[in-house]
Formats: structure tokens, sequence, C-alpha cells
């Protein structure tokens, strides 16, 4: 009886290092962004974990580009969780709701590559996660009057192949001459 | 009168036919094609959930690549053009 409980412990423990690697794994940082989603037009809440990921990856055909170019950029990936709100009306989010995820993406993990703040208050920037010098996520946070969105990528990506993918999806690439109005923070 | 009423007995093979006669032809569906056919249904159940699960993983998927392919084109863009 004695051996039984003594040997409990030590299940748990076995079970909890079996764990790890797949809760390591997981979203890098929260969203904390609940409260936003009674006020949204839209909602997009997308949550996959490497396993569900590398399942959704043998449904892609091979056969479509668009596709073919996901399927290579996701082989090393252990997830992709996106948040990504519209609102009707201006003002539906706050800078605190940014901050909330902004106190979570600071040094030594996280390092801030771009920051972009528009006169129009438009918010955009991107955080990269290294470890050993490998990188193994990215954040990004991009925040425009009626709309919010925030992505995490876990593990490595090329982001310009993922921006790439911008053209495709039937999503016409961005116009160059735009941003006149934009200055980097 | 009384040989004709006396006790006989019976053909050898009158058991056998009452017999035969209250045998109905009942079709028994074999166990091993019952067991077949529920376990077809099944995998076919399975497949059919799977392929379903694959495919909203793959909807998933492709939504979260676009959102963040347009955020990441975008933000390039707004960095070359405060660099131009």
């Amino acid at each position: 009886m004695n051996a039984r409980v003594q040997r409990r412990p030590r299940r748990r423990l076995v079970w909890l290092l079996c764990c790890l690697p797949a809760m390591a794994a997981a979203q890098q940082f929260q969203f904390n962004l609940d409260r936003l989603a009674a006020k949204a037009s839209e909602t997009v809440d997308v949550s996959l974990d490497g396993s569900t990921l590398q399942f959704a990856a043998k449904f892609l055909d091979s056969k479509d580009p668009d596709q073919s170019k996901v399927r290579k950029l996701i082989a090393g990936l252990e997830g992709i969780y996106v948040k990504s709100f519209e609102f009707d009306k201006k003002g539906e989010w706050t800078a605190a709701d940014l901050d909330g995820i902004r106190n979570q993406l600071k040094a030594p993990d996280w390092s801030k590559i771009v920051g972009v703040k528009s006169t129009d208050g438009e918010i955009s920037e991107i955080y990269l996660r290294k470890q050993n010098g490998k990188l193994t996520g990215v954040a990004i946070l991009a925040a425009e009057a009626k709309e919010l969105t925030v992505v995490n990528i876990v593990g490595p990506i090329d982001l310009d192949s993922l921006a790439e993918l911008g053209g495709h999806f039937h999503i016409p690439p961005m116009d160059m001459a735009k941003p006149d109005a934009a200055k980097q923070k | 009168m009384k040989s004709a009423l006396s006790r006989q007995a019976p053909p050898a093979d009158f058991a056998a036919r009452v017999l035969r006669r209250t045998e109905r032809p009942v079709y028994r569906f074999p166990r091993w094609l019952a067991a077949a056919a529920a376990v077809i249904v099944l995998a076919g159940a399975g497949m059919g959930y799977r392929q379903y699960r694959g495919e909203m993983a793959k909807e998933q998927l492709l939504e979260a690549f676009k959102i963040a392919s347009v955020k990441v084109n975008r933000i390039q863009t707004q960095v070359q053009g405060v660099g131009q």
C-alpha cells in the first residue's frame, strides 16, 4: 500500500516530463483579448498546435502552388495562433489591450524588429523570439482604427516567404506607393 | 375390432418427417458478415470524420497564413516606404 502511494508522485513526474515538450510548444504568450469578442463585428480565432498543423498539412493540395508554399512554410512549425477582430466603429480596442501583450514580449526572450506607427494611428509591430541563436517564434501586432490582429507563430519561419504569400490566396499585393503617411517609431 | 385399435409402431422415418415439416427455412445472416459490415461502416465513418477534421484544420491553417502574410506584407511595405 505504502509502495503504491510512493509511486504516484513518480508517475506524475514522468507524465509531466512526457508532456513538457508539448507544453513548451504551446502558445508563447497570452492574447487576453476575449473581452473584445463581444464588441467585434467579426472575429477570427485560429489555434493550431503542432500536431494539428502537421495533420492539416496532409490535406493541402500539392498541385496548388499557394498551398504547396504553405506546406513548405509549416515544415518546422509547432503552432500558429491568430486572433483578429473587426469592429463597426472606432475606439473599441484600447492601448491597454496592446500593452498587455507587449508586456509579455520583452527581452531577453523577445526582441522587437519592426515598429511602425502611422499618422492615422495604425500600429504594426513584429517581435522575434530567439533561443540559443535560433528563431523559435514570431509575434505580430497589427492595430488599425477598426481592426486588431495578433499572431503568434511558434517555430522558425521565413518572414520574407510569409510576406510573399500576401500576394496569393486571391489577395492583391500591397500598393508600394501608399505608405507616405507612415513613419517608423 | 381389437386388432384394428391395437397400438402400432410408426414407420421408421416418421419422426424425421415430422421434424422436417416443423422446420421453417429461416435465413440466418452469417455472423462474420455482420461483423465485417460493422467494421466497414465504422471504418468509413472514422475516415469521413478524419477527412472532415482535416479539411477544417486546413481551412484554419490557410486562414491563419492569409492573415499573417497580409500583415507582414503590409508592415514590410510600410517599412520600405519609410526607407524611400
